[in-house]
Protein backbone atom coordinates (compact mmCIF):
# COMPACT_ATOMS: atom_id res chain seq x y z
CA UNK A 1 0.00 0.00 0.00
CA UNK A 2 2.16 3.10 -1.36
CA UNK A 3 -0.41 5.76 0.69
CA UNK A 4 0.43 5.00 4.79
CA UNK A 5 -0.78 8.11 6.24
CA UNK A 6 -2.85 8.56 8.87
CA UNK A 7 -6.92 8.46 8.66
CA UNK A 8 -7.39 11.98 9.16
CA UNK A 9 -5.35 12.90 5.92
CA UNK A 10 -6.82 10.62 3.68
CA UNK A 11 -9.57 12.77 2.41
CA UNK A 12 -7.23 15.87 2.12
CA UNK A 13 -5.10 14.00 0.04
CA UNK A 14 -7.94 12.84 -2.15
CA UNK A 15 -8.93 16.09 -2.23
CA UNK A 16 -5.10 17.33 -3.33
CA UNK A 17 -5.28 14.97 -6.20
CA UNK A 18 -2.64 12.91 -4.52
CA UNK A 19 -3.49 9.54 -6.35
CA UNK A 20 -2.98 5.92 -4.66
CA UNK A 21 -0.27 4.86 -7.13
CA UNK A 22 1.47 7.76 -5.36
CA UNK A 23 4.13 6.67 -2.55
CA UNK A 24 3.49 9.15 0.77
CA UNK A 25 5.59 7.71 4.06
CA UNK A 26 4.26 9.33 6.97
CA UNK A 27 6.35 8.07 10.21
CA UNK A 28 3.93 6.89 12.80
CA UNK A 29 2.89 9.37 15.30
CA UNK A 30 2.32 6.38 18.12
CA UNK A 31 6.09 5.34 18.60
CA UNK A 32 7.93 4.53 21.69
CA UNK A 33 11.74 4.71 22.20
CA UNK A 34 11.96 0.83 21.82
CA UNK A 35 14.74 -0.24 19.43
CA UNK A 36 12.04 -2.76 17.65
CA UNK A 37 9.48 -0.60 16.91
CA UNK A 38 12.17 1.92 15.33
CA UNK A 39 13.32 -0.52 12.90
CA UNK A 40 10.03 -1.69 11.83
CA UNK A 41 8.96 1.66 10.99
CA UNK A 42 12.40 2.14 8.97
CA UNK A 43 11.87 -1.55 7.20
CA UNK A 44 8.28 -0.44 6.35
CA UNK A 45 10.04 2.51 4.61
CA UNK A 46 12.20 1.03 3.25
CA UNK A 47 9.84 -1.80 1.40
CA UNK A 48 7.60 0.82 0.44
CA UNK A 49 10.41 3.22 -0.80
CA UNK A 50 12.25 0.04 -2.67
CA UNK A 51 8.50 -0.80 -4.33
CA UNK A 52 8.61 2.69 -5.81
CA UNK A 53 11.13 3.44 -7.16
CA UNK A 54 11.12 -0.11 -9.19
CA UNK A 55 8.39 1.51 -10.54
CA UNK A 56 8.97 4.72 -10.81
CA UNK A 57 6.70 6.03 -8.83
CA UNK A 58 7.75 9.86 -6.80
CA UNK A 59 7.88 9.49 -2.97
CA UNK A 60 7.66 11.71 -0.16
CA UNK A 61 8.31 10.81 3.27
CA UNK A 62 6.10 13.02 6.26
CA UNK A 63 7.78 13.26 9.48
CA UNK A 64 7.60 15.80 12.54
CA UNK A 65 9.65 18.47 12.53
CA UNK A 66 10.22 18.75 16.40
CA UNK A 67 11.23 15.36 15.38
CA UNK A 68 13.98 16.32 13.28
CA UNK A 69 15.43 17.91 16.51
CA UNK A 70 15.18 15.11 18.71
CA UNK A 71 12.37 17.13 21.04
CA UNK A 72 10.01 13.81 21.65
CA UNK A 73 12.60 11.32 22.46
CA UNK A 74 15.11 8.92 20.28
CA UNK A 75 13.06 6.46 18.86
CA UNK A 76 10.94 9.53 17.04
CA UNK A 77 13.92 11.04 16.35
CA UNK A 78 16.27 8.20 14.65
CA UNK A 79 13.04 7.02 12.29
CA UNK A 80 12.61 10.94 11.24
CA UNK A 81 16.13 11.16 10.79
CA UNK A 82 16.48 8.45 9.35
CA UNK A 83 13.80 9.20 6.63
CA UNK A 84 15.77 12.16 5.76
CA UNK A 85 18.72 11.08 5.11
CA UNK A 86 17.13 7.90 2.96
CA UNK A 87 15.41 10.37 1.21
CA UNK A 88 18.12 12.31 0.47
CA UNK A 89 20.22 8.74 -1.00
CA UNK A 90 16.86 7.78 -2.86
CA UNK A 91 17.11 10.91 -4.49
CA UNK A 92 20.47 10.68 -5.18
CA UNK A 93 19.68 7.17 -7.19
CA UNK A 94 16.26 8.49 -8.35
CA UNK A 95 17.39 11.48 -10.11
CA UNK A 96 18.68 10.01 -13.83
CA UNK A 97 14.94 8.53 -13.79
CA UNK A 98 13.42 11.92 -13.28
CA UNK A 99 11.92 10.56 -9.84
CA UNK A 100 11.99 13.27 -7.34
CA UNK A 101 11.93 11.86 -3.59
CA UNK A 102 11.43 14.34 -0.88
CA UNK A 103 10.78 15.03 2.94
CA UNK A 104 7.99 17.07 4.89
CA UNK A 105 8.54 18.10 7.77
CA UNK A 106 4.98 19.03 9.89
CA UNK A 107 3.48 20.63 13.20
CA UNK A 108 1.03 18.86 15.16
CA UNK A 109 -1.43 21.64 14.00
CA UNK A 110 -0.27 21.53 10.63
CA UNK A 111 -3.85 21.59 8.42
CA UNK A 112 -4.44 18.50 6.58
CA UNK A 113 -5.23 20.91 3.25
CA UNK A 114 -2.06 22.19 3.65
CA UNK A 115 -0.06 18.83 4.37
CA UNK A 116 -1.71 17.64 1.32
CA UNK A 117 -0.90 20.45 -1.07
CA UNK A 118 2.98 20.07 -0.11
CA UNK A 119 3.01 16.11 -0.98
CA UNK A 120 1.27 16.86 -3.88
CA UNK A 121 3.53 19.57 -5.22
CA UNK A 122 6.28 17.77 -3.58
CA UNK A 123 5.39 13.95 -6.13
CA UNK A 124 5.16 16.30 -9.16
CA UNK A 125 7.97 14.89 -11.41
CA UNK A 126 10.45 17.79 -12.56
CA UNK A 127 10.18 19.15 -9.57
CA UNK A 128 12.67 19.39 -7.07
CA UNK A 129 14.26 16.24 -5.25
CA UNK A 130 16.36 15.07 -2.40
CA UNK A 131 14.28 18.48 -0.38
CA UNK A 132 13.02 19.04 3.37
CA UNK A 133 10.39 21.52 3.41
CA UNK A 134 9.28 22.48 7.14
CA UNK A 135 5.83 23.83 7.43
CA UNK A 136 5.23 25.76 10.73
CA UNK A 137 7.41 27.95 12.63
CA UNK A 138 8.88 25.91 15.31
CA UNK A 139 12.12 25.24 13.35
CA UNK A 140 12.87 28.79 12.66
CA UNK A 141 16.31 30.33 14.54
CA UNK A 142 17.18 26.04 15.19
CA UNK A 143 19.58 23.87 13.45
CA UNK A 144 19.29 22.66 10.19
CA UNK A 145 18.73 18.90 10.32
CA UNK B 1 40.39 7.54 39.68
CA UNK B 2 40.91 7.00 35.84
CA UNK B 3 38.30 8.09 33.03
CA UNK B 4 36.95 4.58 31.53
CA UNK B 5 36.35 5.25 28.02
CA UNK B 6 34.19 2.52 25.68
CA UNK B 7 35.53 2.29 21.83
CA UNK B 8 33.11 0.27 19.67
CA UNK B 9 34.66 -0.95 16.07
CA UNK B 10 38.47 -0.96 17.42
CA UNK B 11 40.07 -3.88 16.26
CA UNK B 12 40.29 -1.51 13.02
CA UNK B 13 40.31 1.76 11.02
CA UNK B 14 38.86 4.69 12.66
CA UNK B 15 37.56 3.38 15.76
CA UNK B 16 40.74 1.86 16.86
CA UNK B 17 43.01 4.75 15.98
CA UNK B 18 40.28 6.76 18.40
CA UNK B 19 41.59 4.26 20.69
CA UNK B 20 44.66 4.86 20.84
CA UNK B 21 44.28 8.60 21.06
CA UNK B 22 42.10 8.42 24.18
CA UNK B 23 44.79 6.23 25.74
CA UNK B 24 47.31 8.97 24.85
CA UNK B 25 45.47 10.72 26.73
CA UNK B 26 44.87 9.43 29.98
CA UNK B 27 41.54 7.02 29.43
CA UNK B 28 41.86 3.22 30.24
CA UNK B 29 40.32 1.96 26.79
CA UNK B 30 37.96 -0.52 26.86
CA UNK B 31 38.23 -1.73 23.34
CA UNK B 32 34.71 -3.71 22.05
CA UNK B 33 34.62 -5.37 18.08
CA UNK B 34 32.89 -8.56 16.42
CA UNK B 35 36.63 -9.17 14.92
CA UNK B 36 39.51 -10.71 16.86
CA UNK B 37 41.84 -7.59 15.70
CA UNK B 38 40.59 -5.78 18.75
CA UNK B 39 42.69 -8.16 21.18
CA UNK B 40 45.68 -6.36 18.91
CA UNK B 41 43.98 -2.91 19.77
CA UNK B 42 43.88 -3.67 23.28
CA UNK B 43 47.23 -5.31 23.50
CA UNK B 44 49.06 -2.31 22.07
CA UNK B 45 47.78 -0.48 24.91
CA UNK B 46 48.30 -2.73 27.71
CA UNK B 47 50.76 -0.26 29.59
CA UNK B 48 46.97 1.76 29.82
CA UNK B 49 45.06 -0.52 31.27
CA UNK B 50 43.21 -1.09 28.31
CA UNK B 51 41.00 -4.32 28.09
CA UNK B 52 39.40 -5.89 24.65
CA UNK B 53 35.86 -7.30 24.94
CA UNK B 54 35.19 -8.99 21.75
CA UNK B 55 31.48 -9.25 21.10
CA UNK B 56 27.93 -8.93 18.77
CA UNK B 57 26.62 -5.81 20.08
CA UNK B 58 23.72 -6.92 17.84
CA UNK B 59 22.79 -9.51 20.91
CA UNK B 60 21.96 -8.79 24.47
CA UNK B 61 24.48 -11.22 25.67
CA UNK B 62 27.18 -9.16 23.79
CA UNK B 63 26.17 -5.74 25.62
CA UNK B 64 26.02 -7.39 28.73
CA UNK B 65 29.94 -7.93 28.00
CA UNK B 66 30.74 -4.73 27.43
CA UNK B 67 29.10 -3.29 31.05
CA UNK B 68 30.75 -6.52 32.77
CA UNK B 69 34.34 -5.17 31.28
CA UNK B 70 33.59 -1.52 32.81
CA UNK B 71 33.23 -3.11 35.84
CA UNK B 72 35.86 -5.03 36.36
CA UNK B 73 38.01 -1.57 36.16
CA UNK B 74 38.86 1.13 38.82
CA UNK B 75 37.51 3.84 37.50
CA UNK B 76 34.58 5.76 36.57
CA UNK B 77 32.77 5.52 32.90
CA UNK B 78 33.61 8.76 31.09
CA UNK B 79 33.40 8.44 27.45
CA UNK B 80 31.67 6.46 24.89
CA UNK B 81 32.10 6.12 21.34
CA UNK B 82 29.79 4.52 19.37
CA UNK B 83 31.79 3.72 16.00
CA UNK B 84 31.10 0.06 15.53
CA UNK B 85 29.89 0.14 11.50
CA UNK B 86 29.61 -1.80 8.37
CA UNK B 87 28.13 -1.41 4.75
CA UNK B 88 26.42 -3.60 2.38
CA UNK B 89 26.00 -1.38 -0.68
CA UNK B 90 23.45 -1.65 -3.44
CA UNK B 91 21.31 0.49 -5.04
CA UNK B 92 17.78 0.88 -3.54
CA UNK B 93 16.10 -1.31 -6.36
CA UNK B 94 18.54 -4.22 -5.84
CA UNK B 95 18.66 -3.84 -1.89
CA UNK B 96 18.45 -7.22 -0.43
CA UNK B 97 16.12 -7.32 2.69
CA UNK B 98 18.89 -9.20 4.99
CA UNK B 99 21.38 -6.34 3.70
CA UNK B 100 18.54 -3.71 5.28
CA UNK B 101 18.39 -5.48 8.00
CA UNK B 102 22.38 -5.97 8.82
CA UNK B 103 23.24 -2.37 8.25
CA UNK B 104 20.65 -1.02 10.75
CA UNK B 105 21.41 -3.32 13.12
CA UNK B 106 25.21 -2.76 13.89
CA UNK B 107 25.41 1.04 12.82
CA UNK B 108 22.14 1.81 14.68
CA UNK B 109 20.43 -0.68 16.90
CA UNK B 110 23.81 -1.86 18.87
CA UNK B 111 24.67 1.80 19.53
CA UNK B 112 21.91 3.11 20.71
CA UNK B 113 20.96 -0.02 22.61
CA UNK B 114 24.56 -0.03 23.82
CA UNK B 115 24.09 3.43 25.08
CA UNK B 116 20.92 2.49 26.76
CA UNK B 117 22.90 0.38 28.95
CA UNK B 118 25.80 2.42 29.44
CA UNK B 119 24.12 5.54 30.24
CA UNK B 120 23.12 4.72 34.01
CA UNK B 121 26.70 3.90 35.14
CA UNK B 122 28.02 7.67 33.18
CA UNK B 123 29.03 10.24 35.58
CA UNK B 124 28.16 13.96 34.97
CA UNK B 125 30.36 15.36 32.53
CA UNK B 126 30.34 12.35 30.62
CA UNK B 127 30.62 12.83 26.64
CA UNK B 128 29.33 10.31 24.04
CA UNK B 129 30.25 10.84 20.44
CA UNK B 130 28.39 8.50 17.54
CA UNK B 131 30.52 8.41 14.60
CA UNK B 132 28.20 8.68 11.52
CA UNK B 133 29.05 9.34 8.31
CA UNK B 134 28.79 11.93 5.59
CA UNK B 135 27.01 9.84 3.90
CA UNK B 136 23.51 10.54 6.56
CA UNK B 137 23.75 13.94 3.55
CA UNK B 138 22.41 11.56 1.07
CA UNK B 139 25.25 9.08 -1.05
CA UNK B 140 24.43 6.44 -4.30
CA UNK B 141 24.55 3.09 -3.49
CA UNK B 142 23.69 3.41 -0.10
CA UNK B 143 19.73 3.82 1.09
CA UNK B 144 20.65 1.70 4.26
CA UNK B 145 23.73 2.81 5.42
CA UNK B 146 22.57 6.43 4.82
CA UNK B 147 19.29 5.60 6.63
CA UNK B 148 21.23 4.26 9.04
CA UNK B 149 23.74 7.19 9.69
CA UNK B 150 20.74 9.85 9.22
CA UNK B 151 18.91 7.83 12.22
CA UNK B 152 21.96 8.33 15.01
CA UNK B 153 21.86 11.64 14.16
CA UNK B 154 18.82 11.56 15.31
CA UNK B 155 19.42 9.78 18.31
CA UNK B 156 22.64 12.12 19.09
CA UNK B 157 19.97 15.02 19.02
CA UNK B 158 17.50 13.06 21.26
CA UNK B 159 19.84 12.08 23.90
CA UNK B 160 21.55 15.41 24.02
CA UNK B 161 18.16 16.84 24.77
CA UNK B 162 17.22 13.87 27.33
CA UNK B 163 20.52 13.82 29.41
CA UNK B 164 21.64 17.37 29.60
CA UNK B 165 23.22 18.98 31.33
CA UNK B 166 24.87 16.15 32.82
CA UNK B 167 26.16 14.08 29.39
CA UNK B 168 26.91 15.38 26.46
CA UNK B 169 26.20 13.97 23.05
CA UNK B 170 27.28 14.53 19.99
CA UNK B 171 28.41 13.43 16.40
CA UNK B 172 31.32 13.19 13.75
CA UNK B 173 30.26 12.37 10.03
CA UNK B 174 33.30 11.30 9.03
CA UNK B 175 34.07 11.90 4.66
CA UNK B 176 36.30 9.94 2.54
CA UNK B 177 38.78 8.35 5.07
CA UNK B 178 41.71 5.82 4.35
CA UNK B 179 40.45 2.75 6.12
CA UNK B 180 41.06 -0.77 5.45
CA UNK B 181 37.36 -0.85 3.97
CA UNK B 182 37.91 2.38 1.93
CA UNK B 183 41.47 1.01 0.44
CA UNK B 184 39.24 -2.25 -0.54
CA UNK B 185 37.86 0.28 -3.33
CA UNK B 186 39.32 0.22 -6.68
CA UNK B 187 41.76 2.60 -7.07
CA UNK B 188 40.05 4.25 -10.36
CA UNK B 189 36.91 4.76 -8.34
CA UNK B 190 39.01 6.22 -5.43
CA UNK B 191 40.83 8.77 -7.25
CA UNK B 192 37.44 9.99 -9.03
CA UNK B 193 36.08 10.03 -5.38
CA UNK B 194 39.05 12.32 -3.97
CA UNK B 195 39.21 14.47 -7.10
CA UNK B 196 35.81 16.01 -5.83
CA UNK B 197 37.30 16.35 -2.08
CA UNK B 198 38.71 20.05 -2.24
CA UNK B 199 41.23 18.89 0.39
CA UNK B 200 42.68 16.98 -2.44
CA UNK B 201 43.36 13.84 -0.54
CA UNK B 202 40.86 10.81 1.88
CA UNK B 203 40.94 11.84 5.61
CA UNK B 204 43.01 9.84 8.02
CA UNK B 205 41.89 7.78 11.13
CA UNK B 206 43.48 9.97 12.85
CA UNK B 207 42.31 12.69 11.69
CA UNK B 208 38.83 11.60 13.16
CA UNK B 209 40.06 10.62 16.07
CA UNK B 210 41.19 13.96 16.62
CA UNK B 211 37.46 15.42 15.92
CA UNK B 212 36.38 12.33 18.88
CA UNK B 213 38.51 13.32 20.98
CA UNK B 214 38.14 16.68 21.19
CA UNK B 215 34.24 16.18 21.22
CA UNK B 216 35.47 13.76 24.60
CA UNK B 217 37.00 16.45 26.26
CA UNK B 218 36.28 19.07 28.83
CA UNK B 219 37.37 21.61 26.34
CA UNK B 220 34.62 21.13 24.12
CA UNK B 221 32.26 21.84 27.54
CA UNK B 222 30.17 24.17 25.47
CA UNK B 223 29.02 21.57 22.62
CA UNK B 224 25.85 19.23 22.49
CA UNK B 225 23.79 17.47 19.75
CA UNK B 226 25.82 18.67 17.03
CA UNK B 227 26.95 16.81 13.83
CA UNK B 228 30.47 18.16 12.58
CA UNK B 229 31.50 17.06 9.18
CA UNK B 230 35.01 16.31 8.66
CA UNK B 231 35.23 15.46 5.20
CA UNK B 232 37.52 17.75 3.55
CA UNK B 233 34.73 20.39 1.75
CA UNK B 234 33.24 17.58 0.05
CA UNK B 235 29.54 18.17 1.33
CA UNK B 236 30.07 21.71 -0.73
CA UNK B 237 31.33 20.01 -4.43
CA UNK B 238 29.12 18.63 -6.93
Amino acid sequence: MPLRVPEHLVKAFRDAGVTAEATVFAASDGLGDEWEETVAELRAAFQVTQAALQRGSPVVYVVAGDDLLGRRGPGRAMVACGLLSAARTAAVEGARAGVPVNTLAVEADTPPATVAAWVARLLEPGGPTGELVRLGTAHLGKALP
Amino acid sequence: MTRVAVVTGAAAGIGRAIARRLAAAGDTIVAVDIAPGVHDTADRLRETGAVAVRADLTEAVGLEAVRDAIRGIDGHLGVLVNCAGITRDARIVNMAAEDFEAVLAVNTGAAYQLTRLLVPDMVTGSAIVNISSRAYLGNFGQFNYSMSKGALVGMTRALALDLAPGIRVNAVAPGLIGTEMVMTIPEEIRDRMIAAIPAGRMGTPEEIAEVAAWLASPASSYVTGTVLIAGGGRSLTR
